[in-house]
């Protein structure tokens, strides 16, 4: 099937604008979720003198215990990580009266509103959910998804007539403009499957509660909302007896839900988190969830008597429901929680290249505006070149600033570490802006790609200079994992350094009726 | 084109909303059992039908097939719902 001439200039114009409407938004979405892909690695590389020791299950217990005693609202419901897992340590948290959630360690049993450990991980992946604005953010975030799927359709129908002749076309030569379309079309099409699976499953967990709200009353006749709590949850509701009852241990739920794994053939049931509902009560409830290998949807929980042991309900790989197998499967498929660990750099790759993907999109408007035979360039292409250069280089070195700034105030001010990196995240970010708007394009990108160069080479020596870790003896000391951040961080800063240096000779050496041109952007 | 991108916005919406409500209700067993995949199920749809709706010639021929569409798609599935044909 071909499309008719009017179809494909069409679904050009759609594929145009819904592109430009989303891909500012989009390219910080992928080149924080690359890095959220790393997202357990961050709280060793932020604090390895706070996560220096490795907890156990008689640490957990007492962190459980303290718990439990001094917040009466944790009794109703509380979760808690066991040690080991994402963390080295163990984290408590719970609801306070007014509904703020409040985490708990052994070394802070009062609580506070503040993740610990985390506030690095959690700012990029705000970033990547939110863009860093509150409430809204996830709301045009799944907004922009939505549009990212009408991009990936139209692009596709227009790309279709020559999808197949031109799948390994790459056309380096004098025509750079074909050179980017290649470009930006072989990466489309090589990583679509995984650009529809991120287009839903971002637009589903988004604004999954908004749908259903609306289709509530379209389809399921007022009923959705009983149906959800079975279709999202392992344990069974149980009524509050009012009969005080001792919970059995943290030690004997993990070896229960272990065992009731092994039972239904998982080998490898690694506990990870636990939720307990109405602690000391004869009706207690524990979920254990955990990780197993070898599945899609790799996590899996089992519901236990919090008194008794005995187990309520399981959802386990292999054995469970079409929505809980459903929920974890596109869970994962969106984070890329399950297969080896070839897996998260596939991830890693696919966010970068489509951090490229938005990015050359841009550049392509731009390019197909070019006035050929003439050094002054249109004004909407000098401003677009502007907006891309600033805030899609802008982030990337807001990016690593606040990598920077996590380990300095780590060093130097503990207690303000959450507040610190926001503020340099966001603060260097709208500084790029504004370099980048009173700079001409070409300039601008070439200045913020070596200040991406620089800061981003400031994130291993940041955190060499604090912890004493360097690439050299990191690995050696037993904390690999740090040293692999900085080994990430090194090789994106010869990167943008690369970037730097081939704008610059493309200021100089390319075709001068552009607005990457040195003399070129004049308005 | 943009009463072809609101023809895929509000009829479009309606018509995924009511394919989603024939695959929730027509699939095997309670529609409470598969919930979760048919909650998905909307999101591509209503994705496929915002873009599909620029298929359509102009936006008078695309509101009127998705608003028709849409309104064909619920009468099935209230009446298979008040046959009591599915679950």
């Amino acid at each position: 099937m071909k499309p008719s001439s009017t179809t494909l200039r069409t679904f050009t114009t759609v594929h145009t604008w819904v592109g430009l409407a989303a891909g500012f938004a989009l390219f910080v979405a992928f080149y924080a979720g690359a890095i959220t892909v790393f997202r357990d690695a961050l709280p060793l590389w932020q604090s390895p003198h706070r996560l220096d020791r490795v907890q156990w299950l008689g640490d957990a217990q007492r962190l459980l215990d303290g718990v439990l005693e001094r917040h009466p609202e944790a009794r109703t419901h509380m979760g808690m990580l066991f040690p080991g897992g994402e963390l080295p340590q163990s984290i408590a948290y719970w609801q306070d009266k007014t509904g703020v959630w409040q985490f708990a360690t052994l070394d802070d049993l009062d609580g506070n509103a503040q993740r610990p450990f985390t506030e690095l991980a959690d700012l990029v992946n705000e970033l990547h959910y939110s863009v860093g604005l509150p409430v809204a953010g996830t709301y045009l975030m799944g907004l922009v998804s939505l549009l990212y799927g009408v991009a990936l359709f139209s692009g596709l129908l227009i790309h279709w007539p020559k999808l197949t002749k031109d799948l390994f076309a790459l056309r380096p030569g004098r025509n750079l403009k074909q050179f980017w379309q290649d470009a930006h079309n072989v990466i489309g099409v090589l990583s679509l499957p995984f650009h529809i699976l991120f287009a839903v499953t971002g637009v589903v967990l988004c604004l999954v509660f908004v749908f259903a709200s609306a289709l509530n009353p379209l389809v399921f006749d007022g009923k959705l909302m009983q149906a959800l709590p079975a279709a999202l949850d392992t344990a069974p509701q149980r009524p509050v007896a009012n009969v005080p009852a001792a919970p059995r241990s943290l030690s004997f739920w993990y070896a229960r839900s272990v065992e009731a794994a092994r039972a239904q053939g998982l080998d490898a049931f690694e506990p990870a988190y636990l939720k307990l509902a109405n602690a000391g009560d004869a009706n207690a409830v524990v979920e254990v969830t955990g990780v197993s290998s070898r599945s899609l949807g790799p996590q899996g929980s089992i519901a236990l008597a919090a008194a008794s042991g005995d187990v309520l309900a399981s959802q386990l790989p292999g054995h469970r429901d079409a929505n809980h197998a459903t929920l974890a499967s596109a869970y994962a498929l969106h984070f890329g929680d399950y297969g080896n660990a070839v897996v998260p750099w596939l991830y890693f790759l696919l966010g970068l290249g489509g951090a490229f993907l938005f990015y050359s999109g841009n550049l392509l408007w731009i390019e197909s505006r070019r006035k050929r035979r003439q050094l002054q360039q249109s004004r909407a292409a000098i401003s677009m070149g502007r907006a891309t250069v600033g805030v899609c280089i802008g982030l990337c070195v807001a990016v690593s600033a606040a990598f920077v700034a996590a380990q300095v105030f780590e060093a130097a001010a503990p207690t303000h570490v959450d507040a610190g990196i926001r503020w340099t995240c966001f603060a260097s970010w709208g500084a790029c802006v504004a370099w980048a708007a009173v700079r001409s394009p070409a300039q601008a990108a070439r200045e913020l790609l070596w200040a991406a160069a620089a800061v981003t080479a400031a994130v291993a020596a940041a955190h060499g200079i604090v912890s004493g870790q360097w690439l050299w003896n990191g690995s050696a000391s037993g904390v690999g994992i740090a040293s692999f951040v900085d080994a990430i961080a090194l090789a994106m800063s010869i990167a943008f350094a690369m970037l730097a240096r081939a704008t610059a000779y493309r200021m100089r050496h390319g075709d001068p009726n552009s607005i990457w041109a040195s003399g070129g952007a004049r308005r | 084109m943009w009463g072809r991108a609101l023809a895929g916005a509000l009829p479009g919406f309606f018509l995924a909303a009511a394919l989603t409500g024939l695959l929730a209700w027509c699939a095997p067993g309670p529609w409470q059992d598969a919930v979760v995949p048919s909650l998905i199920f909307f999101v591509p749809t209503w994705m496929l039908i915002l873009g599909g709706a620029f298929l359509f010639a102009d936006a008078r021929r695309a509101w009127g097939w998705l608003t028709a569409a849409a309104a064909l798609a619920f009468a099935l599935l209230g009446a298979l719902k008040t046959l009591g044909w599915v679950l």
